[in-house]
């Protein structure tokens, strides 16, 4: 009877309510008119909700006595009218407008961005939609302040450089971490590398291609302390935050993005024609005093079996128009319980050069499902392949000099030779292993690139599983538990073949080599957040966490030399050898396991919205340490003041400006492992052969006082709207303190301590004995300012223009050794890069020159006390040198006395403006990249000078002949390197930087809602772009946005006989469904 | 209520959840120091660690063999490469020059894994009678890093009596940090440790190290000796080298060693450098199999054959002051089959494998004898008819149209000329000349385009490298760098 009496007084309300309710419908569309579908209306004071249809139309039942409705959709400015007497009611949702409500992810969860007080900058991820790149890192230059993309050069899928606010270390990584959903993952380049963040694949294999770009929702980036210390010890280089799509209200929408792209090498440099070739040549052994004698040297012309002089143009045979196509489908959509979206992704991409491609085969499930009001329950699953093929470019790190790297082969061959004999056969010298003389009588010894084309193979093929699942339990009100498991898989392959008959394979005789990598990461988290508003004024956000992550990784493999066969270029095929891997490939062979457990916390709290502040901690035990060094703690804290909530404010004419202004700063202290090795702190001994006998031997000086690198970071600023927030302005300083870094302490060699038995690549290593100590401190200080605006937003047309610009001081300040310099090699021989206190990090440090001796024509070079010499080659040895009278100088310059600082290597401004104009169903885009402040070595320009058999640029046309000659290029005397800079570095070869790059320029067309309506689909979209359009610049190589030695810190800005920049244009469509 | 404590229960341990086991891991592929001399087989190893250290790339393994020749007069730069020891050949190396830094890396390498198996091989589960066996090896070897390091970044000992700066003489095993200064002591004082240790050795290393590849690739006690030879006559001593010479041969041929292994010329010198290239006449050779390679741009042949099998670096000097042209080096001569043609070169063959499977000697027996032969020339300061007879034994056993005899040699020096230049013929592409000419206080001749370089020359010696004076600034730079 009770329960019968409680049915009865709960009912009757809602009875009543039903009986007295009415309904009202109406549509809902956007301001251009066009329909919102998913859009929530919901009856103001009370619980009941309904979104619209596909069509945006609607229909509520509301009580009698409700008076307002509610309209809202992500990105919408929420609407609110009164119901009145009215049964239909239609409106139109305006674009939100202020961008401060957006919601941003940040470390561990989301926040408004109204709310944060960290500097976080956000991506949209349609910037990375349509663009023809193999990873979407790629598609982000210019987009953020503060954030620097550079893309080292052409070769596909080469990973970029990316920079948060300057380099972050020495020798540990400055790649930001890189978090997709939630799970931190691996990044770099992995082939025949020991870990994902070194080098040394022929194939470039950037394993963030394995994620496809059109599934990217947005992007974040972590820069200062407050938005990152919650990341701890990861975080030094900032955090870039991926958060992949969700589907999203409604029912299931169908999305196909395509496009198909032509790919071509930029501002690829004139060299010299035959007939140029042969008088120059021939020029400089006539000055030399062994003028070509049609016997025994000499350079000389050569008829084809056309009848024709043979004129190779080497580009020809190196280069190309690649073609590329890609393809996505989506489905999305959700239910009031469920989530899903779906993608399957394709791409196949042609490079610029030859046989270098990218496939990407890509599936994603996202999924989404709530259990019930406590639980909610989901993951996200990727499944990709991607297989990068690529010759051996001489354009990734340790590959400069390459003798047979493809950026320098076309620059240095002779033109007067031909890659094929007449008979078809391919033109070679097997004695010398070079390019066949044709009727040259002086040794030509560059190798033929089309046969090393045709018959080697380089290639990296990636399988990986990027996935993770989570349950959310509300355990009380405003308390939540959230536990997410993830795990990152990684599986590479990388081959490689050579043939025997020429270049790099001839000493082995033919050889395969299959070597097999795998990386493995599971990462869990438990995450208990505490959401709170108490009273009406105080709002509490409290973040506790643990987060537990293990990584493992191993690889091995073997070459297989002396082909059995010419039909033979896989492994598989026969072979008369078999040797270990780490014989040829330094590095392949390697096993370690590391693990991290972090316990972090955070406490954001705001008063009435106007005060701001936000504290986070984190601890975290990292397994590389040595026990008692294996934790480190970090943490920061913010504020922020919303001046512009204030009354005082609001009552002042300041209003009238501004519609927003918010201050905020921020300090705090985040770590650097990034690149630690697995077991650093060890002493270790290596296995190794005498001859048949197994041996030991002391291989690793470990150090157990080894621990984190740590930055402090501060941020100051304040962001702003003005009129209405159609102009908002973010400014920040920024300046990073980065201590204790782990450089390699180097020790007197005559230690004979921690021996590493490959080529060096930096002073460091090659004192031979290196102790990793936290020895090291840097600062980065810049300013960053952003402005964006809605220019023009008519009905039929706007326009929205984005700018940003940050500028980077970079200052070493203290080094091992007493603050001794770093000498940093290009690919272990040449040495332009400098870390030296005081400095930037990477400066170029060069003898200087002075020109040209008019008189003479010789190459003027300065000692260290400015006394001027000039050097001939011509002349006996003891007399090369002279002052510029004539008499002998006692020695040659060289570079560790003689050289002096150029300047800095890392750009010093860098930043983007992006305009995007609609007009009707129109589209334009215009992203432009710039950079600059800095220097750039040319060392390519040292090659195109060279006055050995090499070709040269047509700028030696230009060489000095006779005295009183006025000229950059000094007199050619044969088997001169030193005068251009092959045998030392010269400032001549030093060059401004600064460059502006219309990185993507698109136009597009959108069919109008009324032919959409009758063909029955959502929208349709054509397009095309051109990425890379063009490059203003005063720099003489290739392009000034070059990196020789990839994602190396301390020798940014090198070009050395890499590849030049590709331009691809693209055509596409998306189309909703 | 109680499932809501549960699970705020587990959450809590989810919070502070840690897999300590994790924190320590043990490196699977390397062997901490702490196991390094736990077993008597890791004993062994770390033995032959100390050979692995000896034999790499930049040290006698290839390119310090190959150093020693270049900077002679019988072999000219084919291409130019600043890699493959072009500012070796031409005297034109820095502080910087790779090479430089290299093989002073490589050589203190060797000692320092000597000084560590010297200090911790009391550690093993060994007999007092292996522990001092391998103590023995550990000194002969870095008597010959020392000896390789004062052959190039050292005045002679003949230049002053060894009172010029030699080498910083490391004898305590390095693991870590500190340390990193030290002067240089004179080349007396590290000739003297040398020695020292080679006397050690000789008291303490085993008679035979049982099968013909471990005399070959491990030290015994006639290598010891044989070294001590060498040694000698680089310190002026000869009254002491034809002491330690003569007890490995004996006074008249046929010339065997009577003790310890059984040194001997082998009847064919081909087949010295053929497979198993263990004979008698290999003292101590560098070991090489398909598995245990020289590197890229290391090996013998890499320096010397051509293509496909090497880069051709060098080819041998036909103008007048190369050997390949003396006339003493007859057609006739067994050794000639090492010199062959690529194209217009004339190339040296004596390292042909393909791969560089070839083993390098260390030390032969032919050096001894005309260790012994030059000692008692340069001792008796007469025609020395023994001296004759044992350069009899090693020219004969390759060109039997020619035996020297008292009357070709007018005078002491001329047969010391002609012990010389047998020498270059014998031990052509085995690294001595360098040894030879400086020891002597010869100039190095003019090559090619590379000048003549005499003994009071900066260029003479290498600089110390960059890297040590970086760290260790108390170490001198040698003059003129």
């Amino acid at each position: 009877m009770r329960r019968l009496l409680f049915l009865c007084t709960f009912l009757l309300p809602v009875l009543m309510a039903l009986a007295q309710s009415r309904t009202i419908t109406g549509k809902i569309t956007d301001e251009n008119g066009n329909a919102i579908a998913g859009a929530t209306v919901a009856v103001k004071g009370t619980k009941t909700a309904v979104l619209t249809d596909a069509d945006g139309n609607y229909s509520i039942t509301a009580e009698k006595n409700a008076t307002t409705l509610v309209f809202s959709y992500v990105g919408k400015a929420p609407d609110e009218v009164s119901i009145g007497n009215n049964t239909v009611i239609n409106t139109s949702l305006k674009a939100e407008d202020n961008t401060l409500q957006e919601v941003v992810v940040v470390g561990y969860g989301t926040q408004r961005k109204r709310d944060l007080t960290g500097n976080v900058s956000k991506i949209n991820g349609e910037a990375t939609r349509n663009v023809p790149v193999q990873s979407f890192d790629q598609a982000l230059s210019g987009r953020a302040a503060g954030v620097s993309v550079m893309i080292p050069n052409g070769v596909l899928n080469n990973p970029p450089v990316i920079r948060v606010r300057g380099i972050s270390s020495i020798n540990l990584s400055s790649f930001p971490l890189v978090v997709i959903d939630g799970v931190p993952t691996f990044v770099g380049n992995v082939g025949t590398a020991s870990n994902p963040t070194s080098t040394g694949v022929t194939a470039p294999n950037n394993i963030l291609a394995d994620i496809n770009p059109s599934d990217i929702e947005s992007f974040e980036v972590l820069k200062d302390a407050a938005a990152s210390a919650i990341y701890g010890s990861r975080a030094s280089a900032g955090v870039l935050i991926i958060t992949t799509k969700k589907g999203k209200q409604g029912r299931a929408k169908v999305n196909y993005d395509g496009w198909v792209g032509f790919t071509k090498a930029m501002n690829l440099l004139d060299v010299l024609n035959a007939e140029e070739y042969v008088t120059l040549k021939n020029e400089g052994l006539t000055n030399i005093g062994t003028p070509p004698n049609g016997t025994t040297r000499g350079f000389y012309l050569q008829t084809g079996p056309d009848g024709k002089t043979i004129d190779t143009d080497w580009y020809d045979y190196i280069y190309q128009t690649g073609m590329s196509q890609s393809h996505t489908m989506n489905i999305s959509g959700a239910s009031d319980k469920t989530s899903y979206y779906f993608s399957f992704g394709y791409t196949n991409q042609e490079g610029m050069l030859k046989k270098n491609t990218f496939k990407r085969l890509a599936g994603r499930m996202n999924l989404d499902h709530k259990v019930s009001d406590r639980i909610t329950i989901g993951g996200n699953f990727t499944y990709s392949n991607s297989s990068n093929f690529a010759p051996n470019s001489g354009s990734l790190p340790t590959q400069a000099f390459n003798t047979s790297g493809l950026g320098r082969l076309p620059l240095v061959l002779a033109p007067n030779v031909a890659p094929y004999n007449p008979d078809g056969s391919y033109n070679i010298n097997i004695a010398g292993n070079t390019i066949g003389q044709g009727a040259n009588l002086t040794a030509l010894n560059f190798t033929n690139p089309v046969m090393i084309l045709d018959l080697n193979k380089f290639s990296a093929e990636s399988d990986r599983i990027l996935a993770n699942v989570y349950a959310d339990i509300k355990l009380l009100k405003g308390l939540n538990f959230r536990t997410v498991f993830g795990i990152d898989y990684l599986n590479t392959l990388s081959k490689e073949f050579q043939n025997p008959i020429h270049g790099d394979g001839t000493n082995t005789l033919g050889a395969a080599a299959n070597l097999q990598q795998r990386f493995q990461r599971q990462n869990w988290q438990n995450l208990l957040t505490f959401e709170r508003k108490l009273g009406e004024s105080h709002s509490v956000n409290l973040l506790l966490g643990n987060e537990q992550q293990f990584t493992f990784n191993e690889g091995w493999g073997a070459q297989r030399r002396q082909v059995g066969d010419s039909y033979f270029d896989e492994y598989q095929g026969g072979y008369v050898l078999i040797v270990p891997s780490f014989t040829s490939f330094p590095n392949s062979n390697f096993l370690g396991e590391s693990y991290l457990v972090s316990f972090f916390g955070r406490l954001n709290y705001d008063y009435k919205k106007k005060y701001f502040l936000s504290l986070n901690a984190r601890r975290d035990g990292y397994s590389a340490f040595a026990p008692g060094k294996k934790y480190g703690n970090f943490g920061g804290a913010s504020a922020g003041w919303a001046i512009s909530q204030e009354n005082f404010f609001k009552n002042s004419a300041l209003a009238n400006v501004f519609s927003s202004f918010k201050l905020r700063g921020s300090y705090g202290q985040v770590g650097n492992i990034n690149g630690i090795a697995d077991f650093a702190s060890y002493f270790l001994f290596t296995s190794a052969l005498y001859g048949s006998q197994s041996a030991l031997f002391y291989s690793q000086a470990g150090n157990t006082d080894l621990t984190w690198e740590t930055s402090k970071k501060t941020d100051i600023g304040f962001e702003a709207g003005f009129l209405n927030n159609r102009i908002t302005v973010d400014f920040a300083y920024y300046n990073n303190n980065i201590d204790g870094l782990v450089l390699n302490d180097p020790q007197s060699p005559s230690k004979g301590v921690a021996f590493i038995n490959t080529l060096p690549t930096s002073a460091a290593t090659l004192a031979g004995g290196v102790v990793p100590v936290n020895i090291g401190r840097m600062v980065n200080t810049g300013f960053e300012f952003t402005v964006n605006t809605r220019v023009v937003s008519k009905k039929d047309f706007t326009w929205s223009s984005n700018f940003n610009i940050a500028t980077l001081k970079n200052e070493v300040k203290e080094l091992a050794s007493g603050n001794a310099d770093i000498f940093i090699a290009t690919s272990g021989l040449e040495r332009p890069s400098i870390i030296r206190v005081g400095e930037s990090i990477g400066s170029f440090f060069a003898v200087r020159t002075n020109g040209v001796n008019p008189a003479n024509g010789r190459r003027i070079f300065v000692y260290r006390n400015g006394e001027q010499v000039q050097f001939d080659l011509s002349s006996p040895v003891a007399t090369r040198w002279t002052y510029l009278d004539g008499t002998t100088a006692p020695r040659a310059p060289d570079q560790v006395s003689d050289g002096v600082l150029i300047g800095p290597a890392l750009p010093t401004w860098s930043g983007g403006w992006e305009n995007t104009f609609r007009y009707q169903n129109f589209d334009l885009n215009i992203l432009l990249y710039f950079s600059g402040g800095n220097y750039v070595y040319n060392g390519t320009k040292a090659g195109l000078r060279d006055n050995r058999n090499w070709n040269n640029s047509t700028e030696t046309l230009n060489r000095w002949q006779r005295p009183g000659d006025v000229t950059n290029i000094p007199k050619l005397v044969f088997g001169d390197n030193l005068s251009n800079g092959s045998g030392i570095v010269i400032s001549e070869n030093v060059e401004k930087g600064d460059f502006l790059k219309a990185r993507n320029i698109s136009i597009g067309y959108s069919l109008p809602v009324s032919v959409l309506q009758k063909a029955k689909i959502n929208s349709f979209r054509v397009y095309a772009s051109v990425q890379n359009a063009f490059v203003v610049t005063g720099y003489t190589g290739f392009d000034p946005e070059v990196s020789s030695n990839g994602n190396n810190n301390g020798s940014p800005s090198v070009d050395r006989n890499s590849v030049p920049q590709s331009r691809t244009m693209t055509v596409g469509v998306n189309v909703g469904f | 209520m109680k499932s809501k404590i549960i699970i705020l229960v587990i959450t809590a341990g989810a919070l502070f959840s840690c897999d300590k086991s994790k924190l320590e891991p043990n490196p699977q592929a390397d062997l901490p120091a702490t196991e390094a001399f736990a077993t008597a087989a890791r004993a062994q190893q770390q033995v032959n660690g100390m050979y692995v250290m000896l034999k790499t790339s930049f040290f006698f393994g290839s390119r310090f063999v190959v150093y020693g020749d270049v900077r002679g007069e019988d072999f000219l730069n084919r291409t130019n490469n600043g890699v493959t020891g072009l500012q070796t050949w031409n005297f034109s190396a820095t502080p910087a020059t790779n090479e430089v830094q290299y093989v002073w890396r490589d050589a203190y390498a060797c000692i320092n894994q000597c000084n560590i198996v010297l200090e911790r091989i009391d550690e093993a589960p060994i007999t007092d009678a292996l522990k001092s066996q391998y103590k023995a090896e550990a000194r002969t070897l870095r008597a010959l890093s020392y000896w390789g390091l004062l052959t190039l970044y050292a005045k002679p000992y003949a230049d002053g009596n060894g009172a010029n700066p030699g080498v910083p003489l490391r004898l305590t095993a390095e693991y870590s940090t500190g340390n990193n200064s030290m002067t240089r002591a004179t080349v007396a004082e590290v000739y003297t440790q040398i020695l020292a240790d080679l006397n050690f050795a000789e008291t303490n290393l085993p008679l035979n190290n049982g099968s013909a590849e471990l005399n070959t690739t491990h030290a015994h006690r006639n290598t010891a000796i044989a070294l001590k030879t060498r040694m000698l006559l680089a310190m002026g001593r000869n009254a002491d080298a034809i002491t330690e010479a003569d007890k490995l041969v004996p006074a008249t041929a046929p010339y065997q060693a009577a003790t310890g292994v059984a040194h001997r010329l082998e009847p064919n010198v081909a087949s010295v450098y053929a497979p198993p290239y263990n004979t008698l006449e290999s003292i101590f050779s560098m070991p090489f199999t398909t598995l245990d390679l020289p590197g890229t741009q290391n090996g013998l042949a890499n320096y010397y054959m051509p293509g496909p099998v090497g880069a051709l670096d060098y080819t041998l000097n036909t103008a007048a002051a190369g050997i390949v042209s003396n006339a003493s080096w007859k057609a006739t001569d067994a050794r000639r089959a090492f010199v062959g043609t690529s194209g217009t070169s004339t190339v040296w063959r004596k390292f042909p494998s393909n791969p560089h499977t070839d083993y390098v000697p260390v030390i032969r027996y032919a050096e001894v004898l005309l260790n012994l032969a030059e000692a008692r020339v340069k001792q008796t300061n007469t025609v020395d008819t023994r001296a004759i007879d044992l350069l009899n034994a090693v020219h004969r056993r390759s060109d039997n149209t020619t035996t020297y005899v008292p009357g070709d040699f007018a005078t002491p020096a001329a047969l010391l000329a002609q012990i010389a230049i047998e020498r270059r013929i014998e031990f052509l592409g085995e690294g001595l000349r360098n040894f030879d000419i400086m020891r002597n206080l010869q100039p190095f001749p003019p090559k090619g385009t590379a000048p003549v370089v005499t003994p009071n020359a900066n260029a003479y010696i290498w600089p110390i490298p960059q890297s040590e004076l970086f760290s260790n600034p108390v170490a001198q730079q040698n003059p003129g760098y």
